[in-house]
């Protein structure tokens, strides 16, 4: 390889995950070369929209004093059970949220992956946008010498490469670390608009005080027709983020297209009223790798390490990936400055980025919720049928004046019998408590 | 120029284009407009000249004196034969140095617009491009020109307070064709001098590829026009099928020029083509200012668009509120059935 | 061979949206582009620096956050890149603007003399296609504007060949160089930058010229002071009477297209006047 450009270390794609690495490779002495393929990095990205500084704040330590454009903090967060006609809201709001160190703040990826580059590029990052990377350049016995670009003498060189290219990971599949394209089950697909409201508007609607208030509320039931997914709406400074997401696979077999699911929630009588006179400012669709621990591709090879949604880090029980991504970012790029130390990058010795991956949350947090994928998958009924029960035993409790309590309760527990036999009801049970403990 | 000028009377000029004889029409829109501008100014006592440079051009003098000039500044010279950047601005710029006319008015022709800001930086003084309307302002006295302003649906009214001549250039079309007097009306021509030698000229022109048959939408009759909404190429081809049935042409908004569906001399609007037809139909167009100031003046606008808050409808003498792609077809449908019926 | 070429910062013009309520721009979130015709100008010069080898220099008048529009110009292959940014300059009219760049290629002639001023045949924020001509006329080089092609150029004779598009056709001109040509899109097609030029750009930053140094501008000449023109007013177009409107929706399809007919017809707008109305055949 006759390279064009030199470097110590490369990284492939600018979102959450490639911009942590590049950071710390660049703290710790590194010349780092990051390539992003948009215009912008965050140019592409979409998120459905709650970020969780604390993986932040292990990257950029002052992040705070750096002026991230967040939206607004979150300060109620919780859950509606969403059915035809009506819901139940599981909402926690507490004045905590304003106190605790590390909280959660909502955020517009276009906005947030700018900023968040812009720090690398300070920290003496070298940032290549407009730029795809085409290619992993091996050498005859599989190490990585570095890459080739779609641009003309677009060879980079580097001992080292962290890809970070998201979910959809064409450089870790051809490197033989991911098996092939996810099969549908295990990918969802998220669609979701950006919808223009005045703050003020915003806060009226969703009983926020001001702009230091922010709700984040995530939907089960009626909004993916009761189908295994969820939906979501956040409050962001001047815009409402709503969307919706299910498996690949509900949406193939089902032939559901998922804007007409987005329009069908955005028209539910219970959601519309929060949404009225907005004007859509953006939408976009994208994919999450749902496949869990236990099918996650392999995360180092020779002279490699994969992070972020490349190597599946997603909790989808918790919609946390941004975070995940950002923590393995970062112990990849120590990983990468350790291997520099030493001058070994073989896979051997890189397999300690896994090591501390293991020790952390990450992997923890993957371990844990390994079957809920599986688990939703062989219940597909599941949230529909408990989300529809809990709104018509709902309404026959808040409903049954006159009627013996005793009575009430008893047509309560017939309605849910009435929809799943005792057995059945007592298998869920026990495969969502699988699901949620690991 | 050895004649002291009498800069008696305030002059309003008009310049001639012409190609090879042939004189620009909207040289004579151009005189019709300063005719109006001379009246609303202080009737009689304004003059409104033209310029007329050339080679052997002087038998259109009397055209201009038709179209209302009561005096031609004829300037003629072997190196004016075929148009050229320097010699025609130092001609004009140096005639205006000398008679000082109040405003000059140019077409917004590739050659007006090549001219005129030539001549307005070596006369240092403000030129505004591509007006769609010309008065005086009542208050100062001087030339108010219209044009509409980058990107919003706005108009700016620009001045030029101190600096003379006030220029403004306008495109074809865009100022109705005033009525010639009967022929034999005359006035005085003023030959003048043009003191260049071809060896002193930078920029001599070898030959002229002729381009294909131009495509005449500013006289068309009528004219069946797309937007974004057409959706794709394929929706010119339905345009096309009407426009057919009609006996018309096609045209376009910008962004499908710029997408590159079809050539921009099919574009309308301020970058595109000023049309007065007596039928454009708008289909799938927002009606945007830049739009619109190139089909206001249509004696019949149908608009057809699925948005029925389209601005588009605001100028429209007859709107549909529905898709172009179930209208159009439809359109074409009972056409068809109309034209049958019509022919035994 | 060393190349002049004056760019403009402009909002990009296909992510314009009305504010349908005001009816006035939406500025915000519009991103900014190179003016279009700008980039294939200075593509043409990195053709012919190719070529012929030598430097390429951009300039551009605008706010700061126009050094980005330079530093993808330093992307797709300028060696030079010169911002001339100051408040002093803001409000210019053409004329006012033409004054700052011509003054400011004279500046840099001074050291290294130009054989050639590309500039874009208009700007699409304004289409005023005013500045070109302005500068050329001060600089007292030839003007050839819509540009579309250069048949020839020989740096050693000083004379180049170039195609320009005009009403009756394409005009075949021949100009003695340094020369300022105003270029349509064809003029060459825009390849894609290689990468050594994306890491030099990411280090590269613009010199910053303001109204007085390195070169003093005159003060008289520049801005607002130096502009010819003022804009008195800004109106949006008067309402016409909105006329007569159907709604498929409403009446349907065959019906309001029947009617539609109907009133062209009545017009007389329709070349062959039909005996008979169409029939109305819709229920709705
Ligand atoms: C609808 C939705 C809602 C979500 N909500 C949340 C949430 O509320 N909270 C949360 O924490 N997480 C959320 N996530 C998950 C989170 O967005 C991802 O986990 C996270 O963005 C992963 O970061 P990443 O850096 O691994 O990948 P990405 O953010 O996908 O970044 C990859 C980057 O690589 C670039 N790239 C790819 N290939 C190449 C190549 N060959 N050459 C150059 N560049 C390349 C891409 O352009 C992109 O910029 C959500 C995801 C979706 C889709
Ligand atoms: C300096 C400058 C100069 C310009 N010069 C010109 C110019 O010369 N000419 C010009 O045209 N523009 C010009 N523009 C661009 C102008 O501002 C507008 O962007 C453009 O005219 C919009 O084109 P449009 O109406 O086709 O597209 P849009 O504004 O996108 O409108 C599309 C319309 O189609 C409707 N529609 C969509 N689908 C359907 C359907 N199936 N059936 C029926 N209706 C449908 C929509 O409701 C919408 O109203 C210029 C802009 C600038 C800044
Ligand atoms: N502010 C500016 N800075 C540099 N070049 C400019 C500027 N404005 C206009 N130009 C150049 O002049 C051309 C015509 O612009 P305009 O006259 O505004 O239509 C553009 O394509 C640019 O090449």
């Amino acid at each position: 390889m006759t390279p064009n450009h030199r470097c110590d270390a490369i990284v492939v794609g600018a979102g959450p995950a490639g911009v942590a690495a590049a950071i710390t490779m660049a703290k710790g002495g590194l010349k780092v070369c990051l390539i992003e393929r948009g215009r912008l990095p965050g140019a592409k990205n979409l998120f459905g929209g709650v970020l969780y500084p604390h993986a932040l704040a292990e990257v950029i330590p002052d992040y705070a004093e750096r002026h991230p454009p967040f939206e607004r903090p979150v300060t109620e967060q919780g859950y509606w059970l969403l059915s035809p006609d009506s819901v139940v809201r599981i909402m926690h709001k507490s004045v905590h949220y304003k106190t605790a160190p590390t909280g959660a703040y909502t955020a517009l990826r276009a906005r947030f992956d700018a900023w968040f580059a812009e720090q690398a590029v300070q920290a003496g990052v070298l940032l290549i946008t407009k730029t795809t990377v085409t290619e992993v350049v091996r050498d005859a016995r599989g190490r990585a010498l570095g890459v080739a670009t779609d641009r003309p003498e677009g060879l980079v060189q580097a001992p080292i490469l962290v890809i970070a290219e998201g979910v959809n990971n064409l450089l870790t599949q051809s490197l033989g670390l991911a098996k092939g394209d996810l099969p549908p089950r295990y990918v969802a697909l998220s669609v979701k608009e950006v919808l223009a409201l005045p703050a003020a508007e915003i806060e009226a609607r969703f009983g926020l005080a001001g702009a230091d208030e922010g709700v984040a509320i995530d939907i089960f039931g009626d909004a993916t027709l009761g189908l295994p997914g969820t939906a979501f709406i956040y409050t962001d400074a001047k815009a409402i983020s709503i969307g919706v997401g299910l498996l690949l696979e509900e949406l193939i077999v089902h032939n559901l297209k998922p804007y007409e699911i987005l329009a069908r929630f955005k028209a539910h009588p219970v959601v519309r009223p929060y949404l009225a006179g907005a004007t859509v400012l953006e939408y976009g669709a994208h994919l999450i790798p749902e496949q869990g621990y236990d099918r996650m591709p392999d995360l180092v090879g020779d002279g490699v390490l994969i992070a972020g949604d490349a190597a599946a880090m997603v909790d989808a029980v918790h919609r946390e990936g941004s975070n995940l991504a950002m923590t393995a970012g970062r112990m990849a790029g120590e990983t990468a400055l350790e291997a520099h130390r030493r001058g070994d990058f073989s896979a051997a010795f890189l397999r300690a980025y896994r090591t501390k991956l293991e020790e952390s949350f990450v992997l923890k947090d993957l371990k844990q919720y390994r079957r809920m994928t599986d688990f939703l998958d062989s219940t597909p009924h599941v949230i529909g049928t408990y989300v529809d029960f809990m709104n018509e035993a709902a309404l026959r409790y808040f409903t049954a004046q006159g009627m013996p309590k005793r009575e009430m309760e008893g047509e309560i527990l017939g309605l849910l019998r009435g929809r799943r036999s005792f057995f059945g009801i007592a298998h869920d049970m026990m495969k969502l408590l699988r699901g949620l403990r690991g | 120029m050895t004649e002291t000028p009498d800069l008696g009377a305030p002059r309003i000029w008009v310049l001639i284009e012409q190609d090879a004889g042939q004189v620009h029409p909207v040289s004579w829109e151009l005189l019709g407009a300063a005719r109006r501008l001379a009246s609303e100014l202080d009737g009689e006592a304004t003059c409104v000249e033209a310029v007329l440079p050339g080679y052997g051009v002087r038998h259109l003098a009397a055209e201009a004196f038709r179209y209302g000039a009561s005096r031609v500044y004829l300037l003629e010279d072997p190196v004016l034969a075929l148009y050229r950047n320097l010699p025609y601005a130092l001609g004009v710029s140096r005639l205006a140095q000398t008679y000082r006319p109040e405003i000059l008015l140019i077409g917004a022709t590739t050659l007006g617009r090549d001219l005129a800001s030539t001549i307005a930086t070596q006369l240092e003084t403000g030129l505004t491009a591509d007006c769609t309307e010309l008065t005086i302002d009542p208050k100062l006295r001087i030339l108010a020109a219209t044009r509409p302003t980058f990107g919003g649906n706005l108009m700016a009214t620009i001045l030029c307070r101190k600096h003379r001549p006030q220029m403004a250039t306008v495109r074809p079309r865009v100022l109705p064709l005033p009525e010639a007097l009967p022929r034999g009306a005359t006035g005085e021509i003023l030959a003048v001098e043009l003191d260049l030698r071809e060896a002193d000229l930078p920029v001599r022109r070898l030959r002229l590829i002729p381009g294909a048959e131009r495509l005449n939408l500013e006289h068309a009759q009528v004219i069946v026009a797309g937007g974004r909404g057409l959706g794709g190429p394929d929706g010119l081809t339905l345009l096309r099928q009407l426009a057919d049935l009609l006996g018309g042409i096609v045209a376009v908004t910008r962004p499908l020029v710029d997408a590159g569906w079809i050539s921009a001399d099919h574009q309308v609007g301020q970058t595109g083509k000023t049309v007065r037809p007596k039928l454009y139909i708008a289909a799938g167009i927002s009606g945007a200012v830049q739009h619109r100031v190139g089909m206001g003046d249509a004696n019949l606008i149908l608009a057809i668009n699925r948005d029925p808050e389209a601005p588009i409808f605001q100028i429209a003498h007859l709107g549909i509120v529905g898709d172009l792609h179930e209208v159009i077809p439809e359109l074409i449908r009972q056409l068809q059935t109309l034209r049958a019926g019509d022919s035994p | 061979m060393h190349t002049i070429v004056a760019i403009k910062q402009v909002p990009d013009t296909t992510h314009v949206r009305i504010d349908p309520e005001t009816g006035t721009l939406i500025r915000e979130g519009v991103p900014a582009v190179i003016n279009p015709y700008d980039r294939h100008a200075l593509e043409m010069a990195i053709r012919l620096k190719e070529r012929f080898g030598g430097t390429v220099t951009v300039l551009t008048m605008g706010p700061p956050k126009a050094a980005e529009a330079l530093v993808e110009c330093v992307e797709q292959g300028a060696d030079r890149a010169i911002l001339l940014s100051d408040r002093k300059f803001g409000g210019a009219d053409t004329l006012a603007t033409a004054y700052v760049i011509a003054h400011a290629i004279a500046a840099i002639q001074v050291e290294d003399p130009a054989d050639l001023l590309l500039f874009g045949k208009q700007a699409i924020d304004g289409d005023t296609a005013q500045v070109g001509p302005g500068v050329a006329t001060r600089l007292a080089v030839p003007l050839i504007t819509y540009a579309m092609r250069i048949e020839s150029l020989d740096p050693a004779t000083r004379t180049a060949i170039i195609h320009r598009r005009i009403e009756q056709g394409i005009e075949v001109l021949e100009t003695t160089l340094p020369a300022l040509l105003t270029v349509e899109k064809e003029i060459a097609t825009i390849a894609r930058a290689p990468l050594p030029n994306l890491v030099r750009a990411a280090h590269y930053r613009p010199e910053t010229w303001d109204a007085t140094t390195p070169v003093p501008f005159d003060p008289a000449r520049i801005g607002i002071k130096g502009s010819a023109t003022i804009v008195s007013k800004a109106f949006t177009p008067p309402r016409k009477e909105p006329g007569e409107r159907m709604s498929v929706a409403e009446s349907g399809l065959t019906r309001v297209v029947g009617q539609a007919l109907q009133r062209l017809v009545t017009a007389g707008v329709l070349s062959s006047a039909p005996a008979t109305a169409p029939r109305d055949e819709s229920n709705a």
